[in-house]
């Protein structure tokens, strides 16, 4: 299993990439959000929650134009 | 039987999301992603905007990084598979165990070149991108052979980056895809943009070794300094050809994703039988990852509930930024439900004769992408 508790995950979010497909928000409501004009929002505080981890990592493998970077 | 290790075949977005899920779910066994590609798994989406131009950097494409402990073979081709034993063969000859399978082996670019005819370009992997990145310097015109989404996507990033493009076609660009209505709608915006659109009813023929430009079917020459093919692409199954599992327009899965015990598919390779001898593949991204996630759950846990297609995918092209939530192909005329058509910022909505909603469409019309999904429930 992967090792959570470590909580030193970031997430980098690309607005000027961002294109608002949502995908992201879909697949991690947790941690993801989009405002009223549909760009990426995070809705958790850096770094994220540990429990969160693995959502927030997995909401951003699935962006289809890359704007979601996973720090470590 | 239990699953210790888990064997996902392919290693683009499909692939990508169904080892994300397994983990997601729980499962502590092993998993290996065996992907033909050299590259780590990557988005093929900006692969027809900057990538392709040289703009965007190749890294800037790749998708982020799998957990840990699922282990990559890249560069490894998967070549068959001996269902009663579940062993999975390689290109090389070597041989991977699995208690369970996802075969997400996509699909590549068709193309039109005779055998051993140089410089046909296709746009599939990143390969093919910094290729035409590398050829578009000297170039100063392009066909583009093929007015689907891709091949529009295509010509509009060429043509504004310089170029003079045409695009060919054996029907008008997009119609089938997205219906007369915005297919119009969407070509009138790529004239605007002088781009040059042509009929070829009988095809075309690549002329030239290297290729320097195509015959029409009326015997018309046009010549381009690249010639790109985006003619659809072929489901990667033929690697499965003789292993008892079903093939019909790629691999046949359930409404599960199940192809067979213990093995599940997702993404471009797979089909689905949507009428009695009809199987249909949903090529987009949106439906990789909905199918991703439910070849993950289906292999851990049989009784599963059926996956919900995802119905949402989108082009963008000629400054036209197209969001599309429902079932293509698009019959009819839209309603305005908001913006303006003519400003090009518009909300628009397809429905039946119950009048019940079965498409919305936002072009350049700024809302969250739930809203629109939830608008076509
Ligand atoms: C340029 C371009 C732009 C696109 N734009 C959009 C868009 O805007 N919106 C949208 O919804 N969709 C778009 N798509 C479609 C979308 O990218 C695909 O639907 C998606 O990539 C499918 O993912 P997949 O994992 O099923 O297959 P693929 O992406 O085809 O990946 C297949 C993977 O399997 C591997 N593989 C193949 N054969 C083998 C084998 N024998 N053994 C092991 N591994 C193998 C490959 O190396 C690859 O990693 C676009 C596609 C392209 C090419
Ligand atoms: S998936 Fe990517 S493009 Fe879509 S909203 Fe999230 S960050 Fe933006």
């Amino acid at each position: 299993m992967t090792t959570i508790g470590s909580r030193t995950m970031q997430i980098d979010i690309n607005l000027s990439k961002c294109e608002g497909h949502g995908l992201c928000e879909q697949l991690a409501p947790q941690v993801f959000g989009l405002d009223d004009e549909g760009y990426v929002f995070l809705k958790v505080d850096q770094p994220i929650p540990a429990e969160l981890e693995e959502a927030a990592a997995a909401g951003a493998r699935v962006c289809p134009v890359a704007a979601l970077r996973v720090l470590r | 039987m239990t699953l210790d290790h888990i064997v996902v075949a392919g290693g683009s977005i499909a692939a990508v999301t169904a080892a994300g899920a397994l983990r997601t779910a729980g499962f502590g066994g092993r998993v290996t992603l065996v992907s033909a590609e050299r590259a780590a798994p990557y988005s093929r989406v900006p692969l027809s905007k900057g990538v392709m131009i040289g703009t965007e950097t190749p890294e800037s494409a790749a998708l982020p990084a799998l957990p840990d402990d699922v282990e990559l073979m890249l560069g490894t081709a998967a070549a068959g598979l001996r269902v009663d034993r579940r062993e999975l063969i390689l290109a090389g000859g070597g041989v991977v165990d699995y208690d369970g399978l996802v075969i997400a082996t996509g699909a590549r670019a068709r193309r039109l070149a005779a055998p051993g005819q140089r410089g046909e370009l296709v746009v599939r992997t990143l390969a093919d991108a910094e290729a035409i990145a590398e050829r578009r310097a000297d170039a100063s015109s392009a066909v583009v052979v093929g007015g689907g989404f891709l091949g529009m996507e295509v010509a509009s990033t060429l043509r504004h980056h310089g170029l003079e493009v045409t695009v060919v076609d054996m029907e008008p660009p997009l119609r089938r895809l997205l219906g007369p209505w915005l297919a119009e709608y969407v070509t009138k915006a790529a004239l605007e943009h002088g781009v040059r659109l042509v009929i070829s009813e009988g095809g075309v023929v690549l002329e030239g070794d290297p290729i320097s430009g195509v015959r029409l079917g009326n015997g018309e020459f046009i010549a381009g300094d690249l010639v790109v093919s985006a003619v659809g692409d072929i489901p990667n199954a033929e690697w499965l050809e003789g292993s008892g599992l079903r093939l019909a327009n790629g691999v046949v899965v359930d409404e599960r994703c199940r192809v067979a015990p213990a093995i599940t598919g997702a993404g471009d390779v797979v089909s689905r039988e949507v009428s009695p001898g009809v199987f249909r593949r949903t090529p987009h991204w949106s439906n990789a990852v909905a199918q991703g996630r439910a070849a993950a759950t289906s292999l851990l846990d049989d009784g599963a509930s059926p996956y919900v297609p995802d119905h949402y995918f989108w082009t963008e092209q000629y400054g036209l930024d197209v969001k599309i939530a429902g079932e293509p192909p698009l019959v009819g005329e839209p309603d305005v439900l908001a913006g303006d058509l003519d400003g090009r910022e518009v909300l628009l909505r397809w429905s039946n004769t119950d009048d019940a909603t079965t498409a919305v469409v936002s072009i350049n019309y700024r809302m969250p992408a739930a809203r629109l999904r939830k608008m076509v429930a």
